[in-house]
């Protein structure tokens, strides 16, 4: 399963001489092209369906009838779209959230407790407000509220970055699994008002009343949710391309020194990114409460929303729209997952996560195509035609395959290895 | 609390930080050659289900050790080619490998959910000895099984290695300043190819051992659990430092047996849930605590760390 290695980057000194790389180089391209643009994520996937084929035959189960079933299930009639559409909606809003944060380089990389702690939030409100109001006043109230739990989530780990330059990637990542106990602990260890009174047995969570309830289109189970995570969208891209704000988070993310000598102030924005950040994480569990489980139900929100999300954004390039796209996507995969254990050899519906992380590792490994233009060592002249004759190899490498330089002797790799000494 | 109680809290605190060192150590030399590797959990949960599977088919311990840790190398693999060759962003391609290698060991080990290991394949209990005889040291330490003591050697060497060998040296100088070291004429890259690797071997055994020593049956969820996260955490902890980080383990250990000491002691007053958060909290006071003392220094983090590395753009 591992990704190639023996096309890699030439690190070797060619020995004494100042040469063109004589093997494979990489070249960074000026502009890209909207063909490569196009071509390398559906490279990506295509090579993901291939290695996840080869699992799939290995353990004995058939790639083409998987794949057709979930083809099938997702993407060609009208209730699988709604389905996918379903799962998309909180995939929009996870990838949002990591796309803010990545786009300034900072990695919140714990959507998935920001989403749950939304979701606490807005299953709280709902239950506090009761039937009181109209729905369309529930509605927005529990948005505000799922926002205001991812932010409060983020909140400690934010401060922490922006004052102290605490590695955020850690705080946010860790905090994922204390939100999964404090649901848990919510639902099936405490008596919360979010745990409804009459599950004996087996614990569940309160259903959040009727006025709260995100309206639903026709007969689909495709809810208001959808809306509001392209609307995020449509808000993002405007944020990024049109406002002051967007405008300091991009020279922030080219370069923090060039931000502060600018006067961006860089406390503030790392601050206010990563609380946007959370808020959209936040709304995705808002969502997933108000119009798809309609209480808080840690089974149903501990799917790696969060982490998805994370694929999104790399698959869409950061580019908001994209996110639309790569969501509904991955929403098709996750969605066509349980289809799978209807199948008589019951093929496990966790083929579905293993495909979204083969995804995720081929489309980082081709971006590569789109920063760079591959120069084959056969698309130049050769001057040096002794290249690759009698290839020692003379570092202590464990792994054969990892050992990428044939050009140089045992004895340049020796002295070279005792060099930092000096 | 009395003193057998006490003693087999540790003992059982060891025990439990052995899987969080190996992954730990792994890590930590990773992150030395200056790349870092978010796949813990991933490499730590394949490894684990590569074990149990062939533990199961062939009853043999070393070998499935010796199938976790190539699992493990397999994955890392996959992220040194991303981030290596491919200057794939490593934070993203280090969760890569958790997504994917959850994935994958979900759908291994589903058919075998549940199911407990062949009795022969178990590691038990090898006390050392005259040591084993210590007055309460001997049961903290010396009445464990060879993979904890195989760690201290590991932790030992891995010092050695870093900081008194050429090699070490080297690997020192590609995680600090790699267009140094390459025009002192280190292959940067093969460095951090070997070094990767041999992270997730370590990471992979982490695996193994926990299947192996610690879960008396395959579950996905009750086998890494998000200790992979804490490894990498206590790497920072540790000042990317060997025998800190097995003291780190150690401690974390103990945060993650507190649950069940307290619970055994009978304390109720606070839940389950809480006390299990202990350890993942614990670990972000202290990564704010350390950054609060040591702004200026990154608390010894390898200068080049997260960073790719091409010749041609310095």
């Amino acid at each position: 399963m591992s990704a190639p290695t023996r096309d890699r980057v030439d690190d070797t000194p060619p020995s004494g001489t100042i040469r063109a790389p004589r093997r494979l180089a990489l070249e960074p391209r000026q502009e890209v092209s909207r063909g490569v643009l196009v071509a390398v994520p559906v490279l990506a996937v295509l090579l993901a369906l291939i290695v996840s084929a080869l699992f799939l035959r290995l353990t004995g189960h058939d790639p083409v009838t998987v794949y057709r079933v979930m083809v099938r299930a997702s993407f060609a009639s009208r209730f699988g779209i709604a389905d996918t559409l379903v799962s998309a909606t909180p995939l929009i809003l996870t990838g949002l959230a990591a796309l803010v944060s990545f786009r300034v380089r900072l990695w919140n990389i714990g959507a998935e407790g920001q989403l749950y702690l939304g979701a606490v939030a807005a299953a709280g409100m709902a239950l506090l407000l009761g039937d009181r109001l109209a729905t369309p006043v529930n509605v927005v109230l529990m948005i505000v509220a799922g926002a205001l739990g991812g932010m409060a989530w983020i909140a400690i780990p934010a401060l922490a970055r922006a004052w102290l330059r605490t590695n955020e990637i850690i705080t946010t990542l860790l905090l994922n699994s204390v939100a999964l106990l404090f649901i848990n602990w919510l639902i099936f260890g405490s008596r919360s008002i979010w745990r409804d009174p009459d599950s004996g047995q087996f614990p569940q969570g309160q259903r959040i009343p009727a006025a709260a309830e995100f309206p639903r289109f026709g007969t689909t189970r495709v809810h208001l949710g959808l809306l509001v995570a392209v609307l995020a969208a449509v808000v993002v891209w405007l944020v990024l391309t049109r406002t002051r704000f967007g405008f300091r988070m991009r020279v922030l993310g080219d370069s923090e020194d060039a931000a502060r000598y600018a006067g961006v102030p860089v406390r503030g924005m790392v601050l206010a990114v990563l609380l946007l950040s959370g808020a959209l994480a936040g709304i995705a569990g808002a969502a997933e409460v108000g119009g798809l489980s309609r209480r808080l139900d840690p089974s149903s929100l501990a799917i790696g929303l969060g982490y998805a999300g994370i694929i999104v954004a790399a698959l869409a390039r950061l580019n908001p729209g994209g996110v639309v796209l790569v969501a509904v996507l991955l929403g098709g995969v996750r969605n066509a997952g349980t289809a799978l254990q209807s199948l008589p050899d019951r093929v496990p519906m966790e083929v579905a996560v293993m495909l979204e992380g083969a995804i995720l590792l081929f489309a980082l490994g081709s971006e590569v195509l789109v920063r760079y233009r591959i120069q084959w060592p056969w698309s130049r002249p050769a001057d040096d035609p002794a290249q690759g004759a009698g290839a020692a190899e003379g570092t202590d490498a464990a792994e054969g395959a990892a050992d990428p330089a044939p050009g140089v002797d045992a004895a340049d790799a020796a002295e070279s290895a005792g060099g930092a000494a000096g | 609390m009395n003193d057998s109680v006490l003693a087999f809290t540790l003992a059982a605190a060891v025990a439990a930080g052995t899987p969080l060192a190996l992954a730990a150590l792994g890590e930590l030399i990773t992150e030395r050659s200056g790349i870092l590797n978010l796949g813990v959990e991933g490499m730590m949960l394949l490894g684990a289900v590569t074990t149990f599977l062939v533990a199961s088919a062939t009853g043999s311990t070393a070998l499935a050790m010796l199938a976790g840790a190539a699992a493990g190398a397999a994955l890392a693999l996959a992220h040194a080619a991303l981030s290596i060759s491919l200057r794939a962003n490593q934070i993203v391609s280090g969760l890569a490998l958790v997504i994917f290698g959850t994935g994958l060991s979900t759908y291994l080990g589903r058919p075998v959910e549940g199911v407990p290991l062949p009795p022969g394949a178990r590691i038990t209990r090898t006390s050392v000895p005259l040591l084993q005889d210590l007055p309460f040291l001997g049961r903290v330490l010396f009445q464990q099984d060879l993979v904890v003591y195989a760690t201290w050697v590991l932790t030992a060497l891995t010092a050695l290695y870093l900081f008194r060998t050429r090699p070490g040296l080297a690997l020192r100088s590609v995680g600090e300043s790699p267009a140094t070291a390459d025009a002192m004429g280190l292959r940067v890259n093969t460095i951090r190819y070997v070094h990767t690797v041999i992270g997730g071997v370590l990471c992979g055994v982490a695996g193994a051992y926990l299947i192996l020593a610690r879960v008396p049956a395959w579950s996905q969820a009750a086998t890494t659990n998000g200790i992979g996260f804490i490894a990498i955490a206590l790497v920072v902890f540790a000042s990317w430092r060997p025998w800190r980080a097995l003291l780190g383990a150690y401690i974390f250990g103990l945060a993650l047996r507190a649950n069940f000491a307290l619970q055994a002691a009978g304390v109720t007053a606070i839940p389950a849930e809480f006390l299990a958060m202990a350890p993942y909290l614990l670990t972000i006071l202290v990564l704010i605590a350390l950054s609060a003392s040591d702004l200026r220094h990154r608390a010894g983090a390898p200068e080049a760390l997260g960073l790719a590395y091409a010749r041609e753009e310095r």
